[in-house]
């Protein structure tokens, strides 16, 4: 079966350019395009990585979503689901927001840059992907 | 004038134990903390434990000297206001240790009012200090996060174009799907051209350049011009367009550019935030003194709690409907600076789901046009 990535993201032509790139390469791809709407598919459709975008016009951004997914309770059993952040901007998140211990609270399993560099995100995708199935197995 | 701070702490340095005590006393009395010390040696100690907010210091005398304590202590902290104390005989060094960064002396004898007036300024003067680097640290947290949002702003599109045409390298597309992405990409520069030129606009706005040249244009003529710029394209969007002027004018005096800026604005809005066979109507009027220019629709409508930030920058009003909606979320901010600019106002009143209205007020032009502005008005069009 397939692997499924979700989309959160609220640019629909970068929904649409990295859906066309998975599903070139045999992924199933959700998308959302808030933050609430990604949760939602999430307890859904039980992703197998989760990319998020960090910068949304949304009342839950990409930290919100990446919080929810580590301590909420109804989320518990996404816990070990790869949620990679991706942003347009280069500096790191951690020189953004300077609240060390939160910013380690709520680290994601990656960061991204907009646009995505394809080779390297295909094989980020895939080493996720695969850890994950090793680890259910 | 500045909050005092919890309870300032004064230290005083003098060799005199008579002048320890009362100094210390008479800052009691005024509610501050004061801590004594008998020379320089001891009063630096103190000042480098203590971290005082004000220091008296007697420039004469035993072991270090008076001169050396005040630029050790600005060693230790240069935000550290400092009193010097001294005899008539030493006015001359009085004048040389405020040249060494001293904040003001207080020549001996000195009765127990002059030291509180001269104790309360400086002190004073330092919570005024404070409170600029206060000030300073928010501006650079506010300069940042502007920075950085609109770094994010301009290279949205970008990213989008940019993703779109590295998979389109990558992976073979039909040409349907082609066809659309590269309808899209167009879509997204001209989205950064708009978002490029508003900054400018802004710039220039804020510069005070496009205020500076102040002629009688009247609006009853202007507006309609700009009016016919988008009955088109409204037609397209089943809007209609209607605007109703006054006979006898609507003169204001300001800057065409501007003025044209910023009723386009509000125009293209009300067009944008419309529903199908909605309709924009533009009144104009004058009353006492003012010319009241009201631009309506029967669109979508803001929701009451997003009011307060319509006029910010980058504000946009997220709703499904306005997704279709485009704009570059500056564009009613440079109306209100250009309204503001002219010495008027633009207030909003709106209703989700019946539509609103923005009215701007612009104090009229009361002289009567210069021979060469009525010379230069039959020439006057639209010049964006």
């Amino acid at each position: 079966m397939s692997a499924k990535v979700l989309l959160i993201d609220d640019d629909s032509d970068f929904r649409a350019a990295v859906r066309s790139l998975l599903e070139s390469h045999g992924y199933k791809v959700l998308e959302a395009a808030s933050g609430h709407e990604g949760l939602r598919m999430v307890t859904q459709h039980k992703p197998d990585v989760i990319l998020v975008d960090i910068m949304m016009e949304t009342t839950v951004e990409g930290y919100g979503i990446t919080h929810s997914l580590k301590y909420g309770d109804e989320y518990a059993e996404f816990r070990n689901v790869p949620v990679f952040m991706v942003s347009s901007i280069e500096e790191s998140p951690d020189e953004r927001f300077p609240m060390s211990a939160e910013v380690e609270m709520i680290r994601p399993d990656r960061y991204l840059t907009k646009p995505l560099d394809i080779p390297a995100f295909l094989r980020l995708l895939d080493q996720a992907v695969g850890a994950t199935k090793g680890a259910m197995a | 004038m500045a909050e005092p701070a919890a309870t300032e702490l004064v230290v005083v340095i003098d060799d005199e134990y008579a002048m320890r005590l009362s100094c210390g006393k008479i800052l009691a009395k005024m509610g501050l903390r004061a801590e004594t010390f008998e020379d320089g040696t001891h009063g630096l100690e103190g000042v480098s434990r203590l971290k005082p907010d004000l220091v008296v210091v007697d420039l004469k005398m035993p072991g270090v000297s008076g001169m050396e304590v005040i630029s050790r202590v600005h060693q230790i902290d240069p935000r550290i206001v400092i009193v010097v104390i001294t005899g008539y005989a030493t006015i001359d060094t009085a004048v040389e240790a405020m040249k060494c960064g001293a904040y003001d002396f207080l020549p001996k004898p000195f009765a127990p009012d002059e030291l509180r007036l001269i104790v309360n300024r400086g002190l004073e003067r330092r919570r005024l200090a404070q409170e600029a680097q206060r000030h300073e640290m928010e501006r650079a947290i506010l300069t940042r996060r502007f920075v950085t949002f609109v770094s994010h702003q301009l290279r949205t599109p970008l990213v989008a174009v940019h993703q779109y045409l590295n998979v389109m390298k990558q992976v073979e597309q039909s040409p349907a799907t082609r066809q659309e992405w590269i309808g899209r990409c167009l879509t997204r520069i001209e989205e950064l051209q708009n978002l490029i030129s508003d900054w400018l606009t802004l710039a220039r706005v804020e510069s005070g350049t496009l205020s500076q040249e102040r002629i009688r244009v009247d609006l009853s003529q202007l507006i309609p011009v700009i009016v016919e710029t988008y009955r088109e394209s409204a037609a397209g969007e089943r809007v209609s367009l209607e605007s109703r002027m006054p006979e006898a004018g609507l003169p204001v005096r300001g800057d065409r550019n501007c003025l044209t800026v910023l009723f386009d604005n509000l125009i293209t809005n009300a067009i944008k935030y419309n529903r199908p066979d909605g309709k924009v109507t533009v009144t104009g009027s004058l009353s006492g003194g003012d010319v009241v220019v009201r631009v309506a629709d029967n669109g979508i409508g803001i929701p009451e709690k997003e009011l307060p930030y319509l006029f910010g920058e980058f504000f946009r009003v997220k709703d499904e409907s306005a997704k279709k909606a485009t704009g570059t979320g500056l564009g009613l901010h440079i109306s209100k600076k250009i309204a503001v600019e002219m010495g008027g106002t633009i207030e909003v009143e709106s209703q989700v789901g019946v539509g609103s209205v923005f009215s701007v007020r612009l104090p009229a032009a009361v002289e009567a046009e210069t021979p060469l502005e009525a010379q230069n008005k039959c020439g006057s069009r639209k010049e964006s």
